[in-house]
């Protein structure tokens, strides 16, 4: 390479800029990733493991730590089904208003998360669009663990579906007309063929779905309505402790939530190979 | 292609795991609150928490469990006033609200919220008061007597959002009627304009506006300012819990005075004897007991405050009735003076 690049300067054969770069950009972390998490860890240990653990083991904490997990699984379940289905439908046949729906469908990246919350309300709460006629039956989504779902579901919409709908794209069409040719039908093909081939795309889409919807706050803080124990997510649980001045129980959390985020994404990277993804 | 259908036992392993973990958090968790018994929910401004949870809850559940042999669980949630009740015209299922300002009261009973009158409750609904004071860091470096010093260059103060906290605006209506009091004391006769100077002049000190009282208190405990305007419960507490304070008290000062409703259009026929009970528990000797010893000030017996000698004493206390009530302060003062003279301003 080196001879193909004149500019590069070498000292020795030694290439002077790796451990430069490496430097910087290990430094220009400090400040912006590594410190701040260093402080929750730092912060939250500081008095000790046991009142770190007692913070931990509170039942209002431990609830918000369930509710957040079963809350961000039925979240996942539902995206990453619809997210196979509508790359399936979006990359296997083509339509007016495609291009349309794919934008639409990537939407809720964008928008700000309290304004998905606005809008749920809007429609499900009990003055809302559809809820004021739910409202009478008897039926309540907002302020219950399916408004929290909801919510999931709306920011976390395009994240499976961005990840399966690019494999489908590349996917080679040659396998699925071969297995159509020895008589299999649409679904045996499906299952047999297709699906083997999107698992890595799968299970990334889910756990990115996973780890963004645990981490959820905005939409979750308006549609919830943060009751302790009852409605409130590990994220809302934090924020609540930090306004109430109890730093610690807050750190507690914080970190349980750092160190899983960290192995969902360790599993991401190291498990790459085995996933298929690239 | 071909490697994705080979399984490593690493990736058995790994992906077992996962699905175990799922498998784990698929069925809701039940609410602690909701094995047996009867439930009540309370939506409190931020600084109700300790005494209702310490004090309060406890104190009416074993009374209930004694008299009706049925468990009584809580469930609350704690924020600002105004973000409190804006949840509830939303359609939170809060059984009862205790708030920081009777306007909030007002506008959940003109939206068909509330519609008894809780001005029939004793005290005129009123549950429990506490005046405004000012949090130093200790030994008071800046040197802050009065709320004219918070405008002294260099101060940094810590005030909560009006817009979202009932706290901020007591806050207000503190410093503007400490300088009307004082200047009517002084030469017999309100001076608005030093009083509209001085909320100025602080407000140009301002650094933070957090969205509620506690909020603004953990700010000032991180050390983000030098001096916040709060309730005086909230300086007691810092300095039980072993914070580095002082509290300076001005020599003129509001009482923040703090209405219950019941939500009427949440509570059914059947659940009501429970929350009516509850309601009239909180003004029973018992449960202002339970304020005093958390520093609130009881609005039910001057006497029981004699309990709690850490509650100071103020030169020149006044309430909101010296504006003419809500009704009146709200536009003339809120809205009127800080809105439009202090806030755009800025």
């Amino acid at each position: 390479m080196s001879s193909i690049v004149p500019t590069m300067r070498h000292v020795r054969g030694f290439d002077v800029a790796r451990p430069l770069s490496i430097g910087v950009l290990v430094f220009m972390m400090l400040p912006l990733v590594f410190l701040p998490l260093a402080s929750i860890f730092i912060f939250g240990t500081s008095k000790g493991l046991t009142s770190f653990w007692a913070a931990l083991m509170a039942p209002e904490a431990i609830f918000a730590l369930k509710l957040s997990m079963v809350t961000s699984f039925w979240a996942t379940a539902f995206n990453v089904l619809f997210g196979l289905f509508a790359a399936y439908v979006l990359s296997r046949y083509n339509f007016l208003g495609r291009n349309a729906l794919i934008v639409t469908i990537s939407l809720p990246t964008a928008i700000p998360t309290a304004v998905a919350g606005f809008a749920l309300l809007l429609l499900w709460g009990p003055y809302g669009i559809l809820g004021r006629f739910l409202a009478p039956q008897g039926i309540q989504t907002m302020f219950t663990a399916g408004a929290i779902i909801l919510a999931n579901i709306f920011v976390t919409f395009p994240l499976a579906f961005g990840v399966i709908k690019p494999v489908f794209d590349t996917m080679s069409r040659s396998l699925e007309e071969a297995s159509a040719t020895i008589g299999a039908t649409r679904l045996q093909t499906f299952w047999h063929v297709t699906l083997p081939s999107l698992r890595g795309a799968i299970v990334s889409g889910a756990l990115l779905t996973f780890a963004r919807a645990v981490g959820e706050f905005g939409s979750t803080i308006l549609v919830s309505g943060n009751l302790a124990g009852r409605t409130q997510t590990a994220p809302l649980y934090i924020f609540a402790k930090f306004n109430e001045g109890q730093i610690e129980a807050a750190n507690a959390i914080a970190i349980v939530l750092a160190l899983f985020s960290f192995l969902i994404f360790s599993v991401l990277f190291f498990a790459r190979d085995w996933l298929d993804v690239d | 292609m071909k490697r994705g259908t080979t399984k490593t036992p690493a990736g058995f392993c790994l992906t077992s795991l996962f699905l175990l973990a799922l498998l784990l958090s698929s069925c809701l968790p039940t609410p602690p609150a909701e094995s047996g018994g009867v439930n009540l929910t309370v939506y409190g401004f931020s600084i109700m928490k300790e005494s209702l949870e310490k004090g309060v809850y406890p104190g009416f559940a074993a009374k209930w469990k004694a008299e009706h042999g049925q468990d009584v669980h809580f469930t609350s949630s704690f924020a600002g006033s105004e973000t409190i009740t804006n949840q509830i015209l939303q359609g939170v299922n809060a059984d009862i609200a205790i708030l920081s300002i009777e306007r909030d009261a007002t506008r959940l009973k003109d939206a068909g919220f509330v519609v008894s009158d809780w001005h029939a409750s004793p005290q005129q609904g009123i549950v429990n008061k506490t005046p405004f004071v000012i949090l130093v860091a200790k030994g008071n470096p800046k040197g802050i007597k009065d709320f004219p010093d918070l405008a002294k260059p260099g101060v940094r103060v810590i005030h909560p959002d009006p817009i979202s906290s009932g706290g901020a605006q007591w806050s207000i209506l503190a410093i503007y009627g400490s300088e009307l009091v004082k200047s009517e004391k002084d030469t017999t006769e309100p001076d608005p304009a030093r009083a509209l100077q001085t909320l100025q002049a602080i407000w140009r000190n301002v650094k933070s506006t957090p969205g509620s009282a506690r909020e603004a208190r953990t700010q000032f405990e991180l050390g983000y300012g030098d001096a916040l305007v709060t309730y005086e419960l909230e300086g007691l507490l810092m300095k039980q819990a072993g914070a580095n304070v002082e509290i300076v008290v001005p020599r003129a000062t509001i009482f923040s005075e703090h209405p219950t409703v019941l939500i009427d259009r949440n509570v059914t026929a059947a659940r009501r004897p429970l929350v009516e009970a509850f309601l009239r528990y909180l003004w029973s000797d018992d449960a202002q007991r339970t304020f005093v010893q958390y520093h609130f000030r009881s609005s039910t017996n001057e006497a029981l405050n004699d309990a709690n000698p850490q509650l100071a004493k103020i030169e020149l206390p006044f309430r909101i009735d010296y504006f003419g009530g809500w009704q009146r302060a709200y536009p003339e003062i809120i809205e009127r003076v800080f809105r439009d003279q202090v806030q755009k301003r800025k």
